[in-house]
């Protein structure tokens, strides 16, 4: 789903965790209305479910962050499709598609120890994340979206500017990990 | 072997020797000793000297609440540690300890002779010497206190080690692992429920380490502890030890701070000293124990005296007689069985002098059998030694007279006061209490947090019923989870429940306006100092503390409130409760900042924000300043340059060619949806209505009360879709705003808002030859026709998908351009080489400050103080006026915001051609008396423009109406006058922002 552009693109890698850099997607926040049901024909996939809740279909797969927003990934190629079928919704389903993929990196979080990692910088119950959901929340004072792909598997996505600095915790906390004794 | 060391008994491992240092000496101890049972297990009581009077003082307790014995720790450098408590420092291969407070040795300290004049030292003594007169407060007085304040030495080295924090959530937390505790979380861990049970000391157990004689369920205490320990562990509790909780926030929130190397002889790699562990629990067991109380009388502070469960302690797990020939002075029955324990181990127990009447029998054979002679009804009167204690003076009372004293001879005088329930995580939760009278201490009443308490700390004496205690709580605990949880019955054998009585000083036959009877021994107040302060009009415990300072040391007065309490309340002749309980805050111990600060220090101490073009400034000798979170390039100085020189050459460059300058900083927002300019009409001032599609439109922000919140350049990308810029400081605060009217005033406009910030790379381009750069870079044709001043349009530049704006913050052809931000390097490199033939000049935020003064365009926090309305700026023309509504125009109607004379935003220009200085005060007549009456102040000046002279713009009240007029701004050294003028220094005509026409070459 996140295939990494190659295997020694590690950014750390310990006994604990290994943490490297997501390959560009395309990402787009999506705001809406009630009305689900023309996006989720439009898109081919289902927007519903509680806050957190995750769907893919193909290349696309969305995070429901508020009862209005979601994130929608995509791959860089697909990113016309998408505007295209929401552009055709717009008149009768008034939203707001706007195109983020520049906005945001994310970093891939594997490992035995990847939940504990999470808990350096996330005041969040991470057990409480079930695999294949997601949250809005904040790791180490900076505004993220974690997604959980497996139980000891997640993704950070967070703005530019801030990546420098949640990558440094994230390193130390890999070497933090791999230091004590399970 | 060390002398008091005792065969067989205690927990510490002599078998794997530990040598360390004490005041340059070396000493051996074994594994498992702190620098207290370790240097008391080789007779050394002398520890320290006390913070006013420099008395000689040993450890009076053998845990965390130690008031006497702090030493400072050092292993290497930057690892130096002050007010280290002995008695919970572990000792390690190479520990390097000193004592404090002493000069120029610690046998012998020249300060003690405050303690000679210690009548001098009395309670309210800083209030009272410190007075006057008025001129002594800055040179003697303050300089004085400030030395004299504080113990130990601050640390003047960098600490190198690593501090550390994680959240942890967690069904039940157990404080306290001694029978409560650990009886706690075995019950309350059942049925999956997730358990963490702490304590501060280096093992589980408690009370339990220290009283191995007690049979639980038929298991001796220790062996008990073992299989608990292993049951626990199985059951998936985590057990966490050298973990203090040392703060109850709110909503069962716990702080937690973990020791993890201050034992450790070698540092293992990548581990922190320290972690903050932020708890949220949704149930907390609190078994926190029982602090013991000292018995306050003349002397008993000398070092050898001490708590009569501290030497138990030193004895049973640790091994070590605290003296050879021990005297008792009691009012509980637990000291009874201290002097039990001490003659057992071999020693000589002087006599047990008890201030009760009567006792219970059984004690009384107990000390028969073991030919120890007992007093009782005796008070302690006096101790006699300089370094160590060598005699107490014990004397019978009768019908409530004290009578003739006798000294007894011995080497360590056991006290105990009785016991007070340790309420600090209690009170934390903001938790009421209840005065126990029989027992003369507060007990745990209610609290507002998912809390409950068990053991000692709620009263409970002896070890079954804290265990069964322990157990009902956690199974209480587990309930309130919804779960069933299994409280066993426990029985214990060889418990030693007792009883006794609380006291005020003790009664003496000698003058009690001479004794040195202590209440709180680190900040050295007496019994008479808690009199004297009530005699001075204290009514409240608050106020008695404050003037005597009792219980405001780094202890909290863990042993002193109980006693400085019945003091205070024994002097206002009111019951405790009527007096009042000091707060305890957190944190419960001394806590490093370290680990406060958690891994926020150094390059990590905040978040630096940097743009994609950070990297190229940096390269190019950039100096960055801060703005908000970003770092930003400030000048790009060139080799000798000065910043001054800098930006006199990239004012004048931009002006006489162009400049590029990284914009990216700009807050933006996207705002997408049917009702986009219904929103837009509402949020801004300006009308944007009759805004076409590809323009744009310079829109000001204001709060409701009218005055001016932001700014920023805002463009119309479609129908229903704005591109807003905010200033770099306000982007967050924007959209929140803006989000908060959107979802509680006008929930049914269909438009959403999505922070576009780090979307795009933003690179502005000013100056007379900027088209000229850019045209043959995108298929946008640049002429004055086709794209005019204030245009904006999605195209390519240099073959990136851009969004661009022609723009001018400077008063030149300006344009911004907006690529995908990865982009943004890419994108500056390719006008840089483009720009070479016209020798671009990159620049940095103050040639745009300048610049941008020179034009009079205002920058938001600068020439605005969130007390300016657009009006009092000059710029009434942005209001739409006949708009229905907008944020902030009816606060633009109230009286005050149209009443004559407010500040408004002018141009100053000084008479002497000299530069003001920003901050500076206006008046109108220099001539008037001080203090003069200020008109405004100057907001921005510069002198490195291009204008010729230097310009400022300032807020002088009424001055839209003053042009022409000479004010006055008075410097510590001169007056200068000033002339006020229109804010626009620079091109008034705009001319300059015009493309010519034999510039733009179509694409």
């Amino acid at each position: 789903m996140n295939a990494l552009t190659s295997q020694s693109d590690f950014l750390a890698e310990t006994a604990a965790v290994r943490i490297a850099m997501a390959a560009p997607r395309s990402r787009f926040s999506l705001r809406l209305r009630e009305n689900l049901a023309p996006f989720e024909a439009a898109l081919g996939l289902s927007l519903g479910g509680p806050l957190g809740s995750r769907a893919s279909a193909g290349e696309r797969e969305t995070l429901r962050l508020g009862p209005d927003e979601w994130m929608l990934h995509t791959s860089l190629a697909d990113a016309g499709a998408v505007e295209a079928a929401l552009s055709a919704l717009y008149a009768t389903q008034p939203h707001s598609l706007v195109n983020v993929s520049a906005r945001e990196v994310s970093f891939v979080i594997d490992g035995p120890r990847a939940a504990e990692l999470l808990t350096l910088g996330c005041p969040r119950d991470i057990a409480k994340i079930a695999p294949g959901s997601g949250r809005r929340t904040v790791f180490d004072g900076v505004t993220v979206i974690l997604w959980r792909d497996a139980p000891d598997a997640f993704r950070i996505d967070c703005w530019n500017s801030f990546a420098p600095h949640i990558l440094d915790l994230l390193k130390t906390g890999a070497r933090e990990l791999a230091a004590e004794a399970p | 072997m060390s002398h008091y060391r005792v065969p067989g008994k205690g927990r510490v491992d002599l078998s794997r020797p530990v040598s360390f240092t004490f005041e340059g000496r070396a000493y051996t101890g074994g594994r498992g000793d702190t620098v207290a049972s370790a240097l008391l297990a080789h007779g050394v009581h002398l520890m320290g000297r006390s913070f006013k009077y420099h008395r000689p003082r040993g450890a009076v307790a053998a845990g965390s609440e130690e008031p006497n014995a702090l030493i400072g720790t050092r292993r290497g450098p930057g690892r130096f540690e002050p007010n280290t408590r002995a008695t919970v420092q572990e000792i390690y291969e190479g520990l390097q300890t000193n004592a404090q407070n002493k000069y120029p040795s610690l046998k012998f300290d020249i300060g003690a002779v405050n303690d000679a004049a210690y009548m001098l030292f009395s309670a309210g003594f800083y209030y009272k010497t410190f007075m006057w007169p008025r001129s002594f407060w800055d040179k003697v007085y303050e300089p004085f206190i400030r030395a004299a304040a504080g113990l130990g030495v601050s640390p003047t080295e960098e600490d190198p080690d690593l501090y550390a924090s994680r959240n942890l959530h967690v069904d039940v937390l157990v404080v306290g692992a001694g029978p409560s505790g650990i009886a706690a979380a075995k019950a309350a861990c059942a049925e999956g429920l997730s358990v963490v049970l702490v304590d501060e000391n280096a093992e589980i157990g408690g009370t339990l380490l220290s009283e191995p004689q007690a049979v639980i369920d038929g298991a001796p205490a220790w062996d008990w502890i073992a299989t608990e320990l292993a049951a626990l562990k199985a059951a998936g509790v985590k057990v966490m030890t050298r973990t203090t909780a040392i703060a109850y926030y709110h909503q069962n929130m716990i702080g937690l701070c973990e020791k993890l190397t201050d034992h450790l002889a070698q540092l293992p790699d990548d581990t922190p000293r320290e972690r903050l562990w932020r708890v949220r629990a949704g149930q907390v067991v609190l078994a926190q124990g029982a602090l013991e109380k000292p018995l306050v009388f003349h002397g008993n502070d000398r070092p050898g005296v001490m708590l009569a469960g501290a030497a138990q302690t030193y004895l049973n797990r640790y091994g070590v007689l605290v003296g050879k020939r021990p005297v008792v002075i009691t009012s509980h029955d637990s000291a009874w069985f201290a002097a039990f324990d001490l003659a057992d181990a071999g020693a000589k127990v002087q006599a047990i002098v008890d201030l009760r009447e009567g006792v219970p029998e059984t004690l009384l054979a107990q000390a028969r059998a073991r030919g120890i002679p007992v007093k009782l009804s005796h008070t302690a009167t006096a101790t006699k030694g300089r370094l160590r204690v060598k005699s107490l003076r014990v004397n019978p009372v009768s019908g409530g007279s004290v009578e003739a004293g006798e000294e007894i001879s011995c080497d360590a005088v056991l006290m105990s006061g009785g016991w007070t329930p340790s309420l600090h995580l209690f009170s934390h939760t903001k938790g009421k209490l209840a005065w126990d009278e029989d027992r003369t201490t507060f007990l745990p009443d209610e609290t507002p947090e998912d809390c409950v308490i068990a053991g000692a700390s709620r009263g409970l004496w002896g070890i079954e019923a804290a265990l069964n205690d322990g157990a009902e709580k956690g199974r209480a605990a587990a309930a309130a989870l919804g779960k069933a949880g299994a409280a066993n019955v426990y029985g214990v054998a060889q418990d030693r429940t007792g009883t006794g009585i609380s006291m005020k000083e003790l009664p003496t036959d000698l003058s009690a306006g001479k004794a040195k009877a202590f209440v709180d021994f680190q900040n050295d107040v007496t019994a008479k100092d808690l009199r004297l302060a009530v005699r001075e009009g204290m009514r409240s415990i608050e106020h008695v503390k404050r003037y005597t300072t009792n219980g405001m040391a780094t202890d909290q007065g863990k042993m002193s409130n109980i006693n400085g309490l019945n003091i205070a309340s024994d002097a206002l002749g009111r019951k405790q409760p009527q007096v009042g309980l000091t707060t305890f805050r957190p944190p419960y111990t001394p806590t490093t900042f370290g680990a406060f600060a958690g891994y926020h220090r150094g390059h990590h101490f905040e978040v630096t924000r940097k743009t994609q073009i950070d990297a190229w400034a940096q390269e190019h000798g950039a100096a960055f300043e801060p703005v908000a979170q970003w770092r930003r390039a400030w000048y790009f100085p060139q080799s000798g340059e000065s910043m001054d020189d800098a930006v006199r050459r990239e004012c004048a460059a931009t002006r006489a060619s162009v400049g590029i300058f990284d914009a990216s900083t700009l807050g933006k927002i996207e705002v997408v949806g049917p009702d986009a300019v219904e929103f837009m009409n509402r949020m801004y001032t300006n009308p944007w209505t009759k805004l076409g599609v590809g323009r744009c439109r310079y829109g000001l922000l204001c709060g409701d009360d009218g005055f001016i919140r932001d700014d920023g350049v805002i463009g119309r990308m479609g129908q229903d879709k704005f591109h807003v810029t905010t200033t770099t400081g306000g982007a967050a605060r924007v959209l929140n705003m803006m989000e908060d009217y959107l979802q509680t005033e006008w929930p049914d406009l269909n438009v959403w808002l999505t922070s576009t910030t780090e979307e795009w790379s933003t690179i502005a381009l000013n100056g007379p030859m900027a088209a000229k750069l850019l045209q043959p870079l995108t298929d946008v044709t640049l002429t004055e026709e086709a794209f005019p001043h204030m245009s904006c349009v999605e195209c390519t530049v240099a073959g990136m998908p851009a969004r661009l704006f022609r723009v001018s913050f400077t008063g030149e052809i300006g344009f911004e351009v907006n690529v995908p931000a990865p982009m943004g390097r890419k994108l500056w490199e390719t006008l840089w080489e483009a720009g070479q033939p016209y020798g671009i000049t990159p620049y940095g935020t103050e040639t745009m400050h300048v610049l941008r003064a020179e034009k009079g365009y205002i920058i938001v926090g600068q020439d605005t103080d969130g007390t300016v309305t657009p009006y009092d700026a000059g710029m009434g023309w942005a209001v739409g006026k006949s708009k229905p509504d907008f944020v902030g125009k009816r606060g633009l109607a109230r009286p005050d915001l149209v009443a004559e004379g407010r500040k408004q935003l002018v141009g100053l220009l000084t008479e002497d051609g000299s530069k003001l200085e920003e901050g500076a005060q206006i008046v109108f007549d220099a001539a008037q008396p001080v203090p003069m009456t200020m008109v405004g102040h100057v907001t921005s000046s510069y002198d490195v423009g291009t204008t010729g002279h230097p310009i400022a713009l300032a807020l002088v009240a009424g001055g839209h109406g003053r042009m022409g007029q000479t004010v006055y701004i008075p410097m510590p050294d001169r007056t200068i006058a000033a002339k006020i003028t229109s804010t626009v220094f620079a091109d008034p005509e705009n001319s300059r922002l015009k493309i010519p026409a034999d510039q733009g070459v179509a694409a």
